[in-house]
């Protein structure tokens, strides 16, 4: 026998107890010495043992062959019939661990950051879970502190139940980091780039801390100086090689994430929402492990006409899909895990899986999504995850089976610990039972063949019926009275109990005579439970069910494929230059390689190449991209971080949404490239981000501009002073203009000071930088300092003359030109101020009254700005405005008499001067990318519509492709309400909550927000 | 060019001196008569006259005549004001058919914000009580060309009645065209305005909206048992609130009703069908929806704002853009508004310009916000198009109102001359003059 020679492993990592209390009474001694015979085993995905004997003792598996007696000393269990699978692992459990104490001096200032907690600290696993998650075959469970945005160390502990000494019994108690990107309602963060600013900000502070650290191990002198010791800070550095765990609500949180890790090269794991099927490409790409929830969106409510029309196709596409996820991501090579986690309950997690094996996921894939996969990604293959000699003794013992439809899990062994589920399916005394020797009736036509069906008994001798009365049995025992010709009319009283071979037991006649009597199973009936259970696992398919390429982003209006950049000419339009040549009655534009190869009279162009595609324009005007100064399009989940007065550490290119369908919306109206800009709720607001529409793009990122000049938002006057708020009264400093002046000086000064600290030490060389400690990277301060040199543009939200003329003079002393000031609608007041200190002026061309700080504003703004030679640009502030620029530029002709072509400027040229992008966009210049538009008419015209968009040469728009789509979505529309009514939706009763990762599919990245800055309070 | 050859000078002469327009006089009345001539008259009612002319007196308009036809001035009137206006464009005054002009002066500070009674219902109410004639945004809509509004009062189930004004006069008296033009109903919705995507609207708000809109059924019942005992006995005593309803109940007035929804709209129809009111279905976002039933009980709509977001991902770029276009195709009467945008009154001629680009024709959405407007609001005797009898309520541009680039060079109101001017376009004056000083230095 093997066991002989094995050494007994190391035992489990001892409890949080270190020592349990004395017995009372005599010790317990369980041997745990167990061999489970006679069963199927699968010892890993796509093996299989048949007749396998396993034997376990102290916990861990000490042999598994086949067909071999069972050591002498093992308790034996029969597992005849039955299989045995590696017990599964729940990779990522949300558990409740208590939030530091309040008075604790040694915490990090914000609560979201709260590293050094631990989930060994909490509540693990509840009774409850621990049953439910035992009854689906798990075994072990990594608990993850839950809250938070750094929530401190998960760990990994066997899913047994807790006994007099130990809690639980632990793999891992301190095994990852856990992070998320929680907001905090009324605090900060509370828009998810804030997290993402909060959560990079800590991680920096950890690694700093690290350097800082050793710098004084090796020069004690530093000490002085150093940050004093920190179990915030060590706890993050102490985490830091390890891979890094993040809780996300939905596909674009994750890829989020991710950046984040990147940026910090850590090794990221993904705790998924189940519709990462929608961003496919970008989570393949990013090589990250997920582990995927099996959560699956409830059919939409169609109840109604009115509810029916309220359900957006990406909502039914993302119904159908979302049971394609696993499938879609294991073809596309990405690591995954399952977890119950999300599960609304968690008992669905079984058949769920078989929904994703319905798709096409393997049994083996399936079977390695809890069980390898889990263990290698929480580091504890050596233990578990398979059965093999020397792990973990982690068992399901199954009967049909482990995702079967018809499967009973019977036992689950925890690290050797049997957990009975469910005893056998009481079926011994069901059937017939011919009664064989000592049958005192008349035997001369055969045998009575009594047959039992539940509580149910019938007796026959051949033809004849014996009456059956006060019958009466338990699982293995039963008695009834028999009357009959059998009996010869006489009444005999039947007593029999099972054993061995068959059933035994007495009969006693009316006169008191009792004989011994047996019986023997009769001729077996097929049992057709098991056998349908066996077929479906052989009619396996790895094939798509649902197969369908899906757009991106999802939804109508998506592309299954970018458009190309093929060559094309657009030729005999009028051509609006917008590069000083003003406009061209009969012009040309030639495209190539997604750049403008010329742009001039339609009869200097060169011979095009053949094959080139020719849009006619005849009668048509052709002008370039519109580019929208303002915008809070495809942001998500927070416009504003309005946490905290400054904000500068917070990046809308954290949080670009490519999803929001607002940006087709947008290209419809010619739009080409948009600046992303932070609300105007602070003084110093975030980061500004300047995308081209590119629409359709796989990475998010993708849409990024790159080379435009990196911007951020100020601003001024009410919505920083939160005088508008009707909720509550501000308690934050600043309340008045002369405060919001008070904070950009302090900023400015201590940025300024920030830049020298860390100037003075660049400058050192590698042997005296290693003599003094390194300066802490404050993202807040870097992005200000980025701005004092002249590296970062400022958009300033602002109103009324005397605050524009305050930053004016700052900026002024600091040396500096702003960027822009966005809203300006007292700058035709101070029209030189502006000239002098900033690169333009970006308005609307004619909102007014909606609160005390612009009841000065006037239409004629951008006419009288332009007038002294100002750089004026009109923007929309709003995802409906946006989509008709051309004929807002209009109203620069209408009030102020601005010349039609350097109106259409407005919209084109000057915002992308102001925006640092006019080197490549913004005018119909040769060798600028081809950003380009075409419209019916003069687009200043009320009438001209936008025919087509393209962006660096593909066409993202055309009215011809828009109404193809349009009668596509009509059809998937059709034929989706008609699934969903087939399959009864009726919804839930429930509102989606956004946030909430189990309402990923519903509240679907889909924004709509309109009038930010506009708003009194500078949006939400 | 417009040329003029006056008899009575002064009286379109304006001499009042560089302030803000709400700091100026309120136009005279007309006391002669004033013919316009060589002017493109866009009549709205019948087509569109080249060269012709058009004179008005004591307000009203006397003729429109065709090329080449003298206007022939009955004796004894004074000395007519002839104006040559070498064909530009004349068209009736616009008309704004849902604002709060005049009641709300700067939106986020409530102390100039007069537009909510206390309580879910204020029939008593009128618009016009509260409508301050001296209000900066009433000559900023004007400058555009919109000469008429319908003010309505908000908030609560009942918040009281509109009135229908003209955007001059001394007195908020002298600028109603109609006090009581109809109480305004909010009717309960079935989901909030803004749409967040949600598997089912919330469940709970099934029964409340049902209670309300008892609670406003039940308001005009009392009403009518309240005016039904009055009528017989005298003494049963004055209720303010019933009053309000009554002109409503007997179909002298329409009720407006605020609905956007299908399931609003819809059931807001058979309500005003069961109690036989003439209702008129105010915001109409999924009008589209219940074509049938508002052509088949001849309800209309005043669409509220062409410029809107789809209200769903996956429908065209353009719905609120086509949908005048698909509600004239179905046969339903309705006009345009600007979506209750105070401030913004003055761009409702874009909003019907968009549903021109998008497939209504250039007339049919000019009479959208006019004529349209006028007969919807049930004052089309007096204002909405060129014709004689009507009030001289009009304006002269250099091009269609719905160009962006067109200018409005002239207005009236009943035949009184309106100085275009307004706060803004003095405050651009005055801030042109300091760069005049900059550059003089």
């Amino acid at each position: 026998m093997r066991i002989g020679k094995l050494v007994v492993l190391a035992t489990l990592v001892a409890s949080t107890i270190a020592q349990g209390p004395p017995h009372n009474g005599p010790r317990p001694v369980h041997p745990g010495w167990y061999a489970l015979q006679n069963a199927t085993v699968i010892p890993e995905p796509g093996e299989e043992l048949t007749r396998a004997t396993i034997v376990m003792r102290h916990g861990r598996i000490t042999s598994i062959e086949n067909g071999v007696a069972a050591p002498k000393g093992a308790t034996v269990i029969d597992c005849t019939g039955l299989t045995i699978y590696p017990g599964l692992i729940e990779p990522f459990f949300a558990s409740d661990v208590p939030a530091l104490d309040e008075d604790m001096t040694d915490k990090h200032w914000n609560a979201m950051v709260q590293p050094q907690r631990n989930a060994l600290d909490g509540a693990l696993v509840g009774e409850k879970e621990r049953k439910e998650l035992r009854a689906l075959g798990f075994t072990v469970v990594a608990a993850a502190p839950s809250g938070g945005i750094l929530k401190g160390s998960s760990t990994i502990i066997l899913l047994d139940e807790p006994t007099d000494t130990d809690k639980a019994r632990v793999l891992n108690p301190t095994a990852f980091p856990v992070a998320s990107l929680q907001t905090n309602r009324g605090g900060y963060p509370n828009s998810e780039m804030g997290a993402i600013a909060l959560l990079r900000q800590s991680l920096a502070d950890g690694q700093w801390y690290t350097r800082c650290q050793s710098a004084v191990a090796r020069d004690a002198s530093l000490k002085a100086n150093a940050p004093q010791a920190s179990r915030v800070l060590a706890a993050i550095s102490g985490q830091s090689a390890k891979p890094l765990w993040f809780d996300t609500t939905n596909e674009l949180q994750s890829l989020r994430c991710l950046k984040v890790a990147k940026e910090f090269r850590r090794k990221a794991v993904i705790v998924g929402s189940g519709m990462e099927f929608r961003r496919l490409a970008a989570i393949a790409n990013s090589g990250a492990p997920f582990i995927v929830p099996l959560q699956l969106p409830e059919t939409p409510d169609v109840s109604t006409a009115a509810k029916a029309d309220r359900v957006s196709l990406r909502q039914l596409q993302s119904w159908e899909q979302a049971p394609t996820n696993s499938k879609r991501l294991l073809d596309a090579g990405v690591t995954i895990a399952w977890t119950t986690t999300r599960l609304r309950k968690r008992s669905d997690f079984t058949a769920r899986v078989r929904d994703a094996k319905e798709q096409g996921v393997t049994s083996a894939q399936a079977l390695a999504a809890v069980t390898t996969t889990p263990a290698k990604l929480l580091g504890i293959d050596k233990d578990c995850g398979t059965i093999a000699v020397g792990k973990l003794a982690n068992l399901v013992v199954v009967e049909g089976s482990l995702f079967g439809k018809e499967r009973i899990v019977r036992d689950v062994w925890v690290g050797g610990r049997r957990h009975v589920v469910a005893k056998a399916k009481d079926v011994g005394l069901d059937g017939s039972w011919t009664l064989a020797s000592g049958w005192p009736g008349d035997g001369s036509n055969g045998m009575p063949i009594v047959t039992i069906d539940g509580k149910k008994i019938t007796c026959k001798l051949g033809d004849d019926e014996i009456k059956v009365g006060s019958s009466k049995r338990d699982s293995d025992s039963f008695t009834c009275q028999l009357k009959g010709k059998a009996t010869k009319d006489h009444t005999f009283w039947l007593r029999l109990h099972r054993d061995k071979n068959g059933l035994t037991g007495v009969c006693t006649q009316s006169d008191g005579r009792a004989f011994v009597i047996t019986a023997t199973r009769a001729a077996k009936q097929d049992d057709s439970n098991k056998e349908d259970d066996d077929k479906e696992e052989k009619e396996e398919t790895s094939k798509l069910a649902i197969e369908a390429s899906l757009p991106t982003p999802l939804g109508g209006y998506g592309f299954a494929e970018m458009p190309s950049q093929r060559d094309f000419a657009i030729v005999g339009g009028t051509l609006w230059t917008g590069d000083g040549r003003g406009k061209l009655r009969s012009g040309a534009v030639y495209v190539r390689r997604g750049k403008i190869a010329f742009s001039g009279p339609s009869n200097d162009m060169p011979e095009l190449p053949q094959g080139t595609v020719v849009v006619d324009a005849k009668g048509k005007h052709i002008t370039a991209g519109i580019i929208d100064c303002h915008s809070h399009t495809g942001i998500s989940r927070g416009v504003n971080e309005s946490g905290q007065a400054v904000t500068s550490e917070v990046r809308i290119q954290d949080v670009v949404n490519p999803d929001d369908v607002n940006w087709y919306r947008q290209l419809a109206g010619g739009v080409t490239a948009v600046n992303q800009l932070h609300g105007s709720a602070n003084v110093i607001g975030g980061q500004s981000n300047t995308v081209k529409v590119r629409w359709g793009v796989l990475n998010p990122e993708e849409m990024m501009l790159v080379g435009s000049a990196p911007g951020i938002k100020f601003a001024l006057g009410e919505n920083p002073r939160r005088v508008n708020r009707r909720s509550s009264a501000n308690t934050r400093y600043p309340n008045t203009r002369m405060g919001v002046e008070g904070v950009l000086r302090d900023r400015f000064a201590a940025a300024e000071a920030y830049a020298q600290e860390l100037a003075a030490y660049q400058k050192l060389s590698p042997r005296e930088r290693a003599k003094v400690l390194p300066p802490r990277v404050d993202l807040e301060l870097e992005a200000l300092a980025e701005v004092l040199a002249s590296r970062r543009r400022i958009h300033c939200h602002s109103y009324r003359q005397d605050e524009i003329f305050m930053l004016c003079g700052l900026a002024n002393e600091y040396g500096i030109k702003i960027g822009t000031f966005q809203h300006v609608l007292e700058g035709y007041k101070v029209a030189d101020a502006i000239k002098q200190s900033a690169i333009g002026a970006s308005s609307f061309s004619d909102w007014w009254a909606y609160k005390f700080e612009v009841y000065d504003a006037i239409p004629d703004n951008g006419a009288i700005l332009h007038e002294y030679g100002v750089n004026v640009s009109f923007n929309s502030d709003s995802s409906e405005h946006a989509r008709r620029l051309n004929t807002e530029a209009g109203k620069a002709v209408k009030y102020g008499g601005v010349a039609e072509h350097e109106a259409l400027h407005f919209v084109t040229r000057n915002p992308a001067i102001q925006l640092g992008i006019f080197a490549h966009t913004g005018s119909l210049t040769r060798g600028k990318d081809a950003d380009i538009a075409l419209w019916s008419s003069n687009p200043l015209r009320y009438a001209a519509r936008c025919e087509a968009t393209w962006v660096d040469g593909r066409m993202m728009f055309s009215l011809e492709r828009d109404a193809e789509l349009r009668k596509g979505i009509q059809t998937e529309r059709q034929r989706l309400l008609q699934l969903a009514l087939d399959k009864g939706g009726k919804g839930s009763g429930r509102t989606a909550k956004e946030g909430d990762p189990r309402d990923a599919y519903w509240a679907a990245e889909e924004t709509h927000i309109d009038y930010c800055c506009r708003t009194a309070v500078g949006g939400r | 060019m417009i040329r003029f050859t006056t008899g009575v000078v002064l009286v379109l002469a304006t001499a009042a001196p560089l302030t803000a327009q709400d700091l100026l006089a309120k136009a005279a009345p007309q006391t002669g008569p004033i013919i316009l001539t060589n002017a493109t008259i866009h009549t709205v009612s019948k087509g569109i006259v080249l060269g012709g002319t058009i004179w008005f007196d004591k307000g009203k308009i006397q003729a429109v005549l065709a090329n080449g036809e003298e206007p022939k001035l009955p004796r004894g009137l004074p000395a007519p004001v002839r104006i040559d206006l070498g064909g530009k464009h004349v068209f009736p005054g616009m008309i704004s058919p849902h604002t709060q002009l005049g009641l709300i002066e700067i939106g986020m500070v409530p102390q100039s914000v007069d537009t909510n009674e206390l309580g879910e219902m204020s029939p008593e109410a009128i618009a016009m009580t509260a409508v301050n004639p001296d209000s900066a945004a009433i000559p900023v809509a004007r400058a555009n060309g919109v000469l008429a509004a319908t003010v309505f009062p908000i908030g609560g189930l009942i918040p009281g009645r509109a009135s229908i004004m003209q955007l001059d006069g001394w007195t908020n008296a002298e600028m109603a065209v109609r006090v009581n033009a109809g109480p305004v109903v909010t009717w309960p919705a079935a989901r909030s305005r803004r749409f967040r995507p949600a598997p089912t609207p919330p469940t709970e708000d099934k029964g409340r909206h049902a209670e309300q809109r008892q609670q406003i059924d039940d308001a005009f019942t009392a009403a009518k048992a309240w005016s039904n005992a009055r009528t017989v006995d005298t003494k049963v005593p004055l209720d303010i609130r019933h009053a309000a309803l009554v002109p409503a109940i007997r179909g002298e007035v329409p009720v407006f009703v605020l609905a956007n929804t299908v399931e609003q709209i819809e059931s807001a129809i058979r309500w005003g069908v069961s109690r036989k009111l003439r209702i008129i279905i105010v915001g109409g976002h999924e009008s589209r929806g219940c074509t049938a039933l508002l052509s088949q009980h001849q309800v209309p709509v005043i669409i509220d704002g062409v410029h809107r977001l789809p209200r769903r991902d996956d429908v065209g770029y353009d719905e609120a853009f086509t949908l005048p276009h698909d509600l004239r195709k179905a046969g339903v009467k309705f006009c345009i508004g600007t979506g209750s945008d105070y401030s913004n009154d003055r761009n409702l001629p874009y909003h019907a310009a968009t549903a021109a680009a998008y497939g209504l024709s250039e007339q049919e959405a000019f009479a959208a916000i006019t004529k349209d407007t006028a007969e919807i609001l049930g004052v089309g005797d007096r204002l909405g198009s060129l014709d004689v009898g009507k009030d001289a309520t009009l304006f002269i541009a250099d091009g269609h109102p719905f160009e962006l680039t067109s200018k409005i060079e002239m207005a009236f109101i009943q035949g009184r001359k309106i100085d275009l001017r307004t706060k803004q376009s003095e405050l651009a004056k005055k801030y042109r003059e300091r760069y005049r000083q900059i550059r003089g230095k």
